[in-house]
């Protein structure tokens, strides 16, 4: 008798097993960790990608997490949209104390985790790349807990448009350090210019393009929430790919297409940005493959390297942001807890390191170790210190209860 | 000295309260800043004051005393200026008009004084729907018993108030059908209404002893009625207008109830009349739902007549009064809009109408309370 239409045992399953399965495990560790724990939804989501991890149990094995890396990509891509569709160039100009503290933090986070690191005997140029890659804050924290929280206010503003600031500062340097890393690896010097200014340049190109395509779009679909959602994620979706093929940024890509789509609407064409439940399964996959792509092993050998770094980092944000917060109009008390909000790290960061370490092996080593520790240690407490911030200056909604 | 002493002011003096929306650009709903926004404010030097109100979202500006509606119109001007200049430091907008027009009520907090929280726990869900955006008109008396017979005289014109300063159409992402919702959020409350038809300030304080032996209220501030006497400033309070688009039209109805109140005062045109408040309940109403095209019905004349035709006959038989304290051209102007038939909710509506979002009609208004050219930023 032959069964010839049974599955091969054990059955392989696809995409959207994987994809179901990551939704259902992040959405059981998000509930249990916060009735539990009382902790943010995030940190569940984080460690239920840990449990599914090579680290832990192996479920998902590192090739599921290769196919996932377009997931990733795409749930970044329409968080990094978002951020900087809340960039508002309007109020930089019109507060430029708060343009310079937005400066200040990066520059300050910057020299501080430089130094740390070089402290510890790293070598310069990998330092300072470790040192940008640090300069940015999980923009994908700092959104789901802010939504979550259903948080309004000074606090909260302030923490999405530094986010967005020091993201997009940090690609910059990233891409700005390729040169260097390119002339140790003895490639030729125009090879080494051109790189950085192709990636920032075409990314631009491509942001600026999708932006107008976007608001051009949007003109003609006219004002319906249902189809400018639509259209959203189309654009949004379809920029991250060209990126992608292109080899340009991802993250610079979608912060200048938000940027424009939002300061470029001269004739209000847009919507108020809404992603709501649809965003939400983007949040979860996200997390819980972070999660699973997290780096523990290493730890333990780079221990005090990760704690230099946690804590430059954090020194180095709250120097700037209590230096300049009081120029630029925030009530006193709400600095350290602008500057606690801000310490997130998460996929941005795992991306950046990869790919890094893709282009030059050298940096995979024990920077590469430091790097991706201190993003596990902060991916769990992160969202904690975000939470905390935001609910302590009061801009939570009580009724929204935890994140 | 008593609560209830009226104090005397000069007759005829103005001062207005404006109640302002605080508005977040990104998504154009109401923001919660209020806080933030009146700590900075504390730093610059205004001539009158600005304060904090029921909810997170909201502040409201109190003008210095005026003779006349012009430096009133000018202290207003800077005071706008300012709050506009601040909110921008923090990334807000400001908006004119009576509601906002998709805003939640339940994701209003509560400003965190101790008379906010106590009308939140005994109101309920009410407190958080009074965030709604008036503007009141102090008008200075010599006495209680002017203010009394003020009271009930400036009844008769409760619908005027109502027409000419309508600019809430739209609440909770609807388009209520009515010029002015507002009143709606605020008839919801127990002592909400009129005062009750006494003779003169003495029987006032009797029935306001009344009221308090009997535990209706504490004090005159629970009374929330549409025109209330104000003891302790020496006033009459018109508290039935919605906060206009703009400074300009707020300055113009405080001109108007100067030139009304002028008349009432010296000509003693009728005495008081119990009657008027039977039909209050039917002018009010028509005049919140169609505004300039509703019905009124005159006690006096004991007929029904065009609202708009009634104001204009007011707004031409008190020019005199209004040109004695330097007030016509306001007047000529409402009575522009009136024969236009056109107002603050008609404005809403248009762009509305234009750009097919209620996020870019608050978003127009913040532009036009900041004095931008109505229409120019789409």
């Amino acid at each position: 008798m032959s069964l010839g239409f049974l599955p091969q045992l054990p059955p392989v399953f696809g995409q959207p097993a994987l994809f179901g399965a990551l939704l259902l495990a992040g959405l059981l560790g998000g509930e249990l960790v916060r009735r539990l724990l009382g902790l943010p939804r995030i940190t569940g989501y984080v460690l239920a990608g840990v449990l599914l991890g090579p680290q832990v149990s192996g479920l998902l094995a590192p090739g599921a997490l290769g196919e996932a890396r377009v997931l990733i990509d795409l749930s970044l891509g329409l968080i990094v949209f978002e951020l900087g569709h809340r960039l508002d160039v309007q109020w930089l100009r019109r507060n430029r104390w708060l343009f310079v503290a937005a400066l200040a933090e990066s520059a300050f986070c910057f020299g501080a985790v430089l130094a740390a690191l070089l402290a510890f005997g790293f070598q310069p140029l990998l330092a300072a790349t470790a040192a940008a890659i640090g300069t940015a804050t999980s923009p994908a924290v700092v959104l789901l807990v802010a939504h979550e929280l259903r948080a309004a206010g000074q606090v909260t503003e302030r923490m999405l448009l530094f986010t967005a600031v020091n993201c997009g500062l940090a690609y910059v340097a990233l891409t700005l350090l390729l040169p260097f890393l390119h002339l140790e690896h003895a490639m030729s010097w125009h090879e080494a210019a051109l790189h950085p200014l192709y990636i920032l340049g075409g990314s631009a190109l491509v942001g600026f393009v999708a932006s107008l395509a976007l608001l051009w779009l949007a003109d003609w679909v006219g004002k319906r929430e249902d189809r400018q959602f639509i259209l959203l994620v189309a654009l949004v979706v379809l920029a991250v790919g060209a990126a992608r093929s292109l080899n340009l940024s991802v993250v610079v890509t979608l912060i200048t297409l938000g940027m424009l789509a939002r300061n470029f609407d001269y004739e209000q064409v847009l919507l108020p940005l809404r992603f709501g439940y649809g965003g939400q399964l983007f949040f979860v996959i996200l997390f819980v493959l972070t999660g699973a792509s997290l780096e523990f092993t290493a730890l333990p050998a780079v221990a005090a390297a990760v704690v230099a770094f946690i804590v430059a980092r954090y020194l180095g944000k709250s120097l700037a942001i209590l230096a300049f917060g009081r120029l630029s109009g925030v009530r006193s008390g709400s600095a350290g807890l602008l500057s606690l909000a801000l310490q997130p790290m998460s996929g941005l960061a795992v991306v950046m390191v990869l790919d890094t370490a893709a282009m030059y092996p050298a940096f995979g080593g024990d920077l590469g170790a430091v790097v991706l520790s201190a993003v596990a240690v902060l991916e769990i407490l992160g969202p904690i210190a975000t939470q905390f911030a935001l609910k302590r200056a009061g801009e939570a909604d009580p009724a929204a209860g935890s994140a | 000295m008593d609560e209830m002493d009226f104090k005397s002011s000069v007759e005829l003096t103005l001062g207005v309260e404006l109640e302002l929306q605080l508005v977040q650009p990104h998504d154009l709903d109401l923001a919660r800043d209020a806080g933030d926004l009146l700590a900075r404010l504390e730093k610059v030097k205004l001539p009158g004051a600005v304060k904090p109100e029921i909810t997170e979202s909201m502040i409201e500006l109190n003008t210095s005393i005026h003779r006349g509606h012009l430096t009133l119109a000018a202290e207003l001007g800077v005071m706008r200026d300012a709050v506009v200049r601040e909110a921008g430091m923090l990334n807000l907008q400001v908006c004119g008009g009576g509601t906002h027009p998709f805003h939640s009520w339940s994701a209003r907090r509560i400003f965190p004084t101790e008379r906010f929280k106590h009308i939140l726990e005994r109101y309920g869900y009410l407190a958080k729907q009074f965030t709604v955006f008036g503007q009141h008109i102090h008008l200075g008396c010599a006495n209680g018993d002017d203010a009394v017979y003020l009271v009930h005289m400036m009844t008769r014109y409760v619908p005027h108030f109502i027409a000419l300063s309508a600019a809430s159409p739209f609440y909770q992402g609807e388009d209520t059908s009515f010029q002015s919702s507002r009143l709606t959020a605020i008839n919801a409350f127990p002592l909400a209404g009129h005062m009750p038809f006494v003779e003169d300030w003495a029987e006032f304080i009797e029935y306001y002893k009344k009221m308090r032996a009997l535990g209706v209220v504490e004090s005159m501030k629970d009374f929330y009625w549409d025109i209330r006497p104000k003891p302790e400033y020496g006033t009459v309070e018109i508290r039935i207008c919605d906060t206009p688009l703009s400074v300009a039209r707020a300055a113009q109805l405080a001109a108007y109830a100067q030139a009304l109140a002028k008349w009432l005062l010296d000509e003693r045109p009728h005495p008081a009349l119990r009657a008027v408040y039977l039909v209050n309940a039917f002018n009010r109403f028509e005049a919140a739902r169609f505004g300039l095209r509703g019905q009124l019905i005159d006690p006096f004349e004991q007929k029904k007549r065009p609202l708009a035709a009634d104001i204009l006959d007011t707004l031409a038989g008190v020019m005199p009064q209004a040109e004695a304290l330097a007030g016509a051209d306001a007047l000529a102007a409402l009575a522009t809009d009136v024969r236009r038939g056109y107002s603050d909710a008609d404005w809403l509506r248009e762009r509305f109408a234009a750009n097919g979002s209620l996020a870019h009609t608050v978003r127009n208004s913040a532009a036009r309370w900041a004095g931008d050219k109505p229409g120019a930023s789409g």
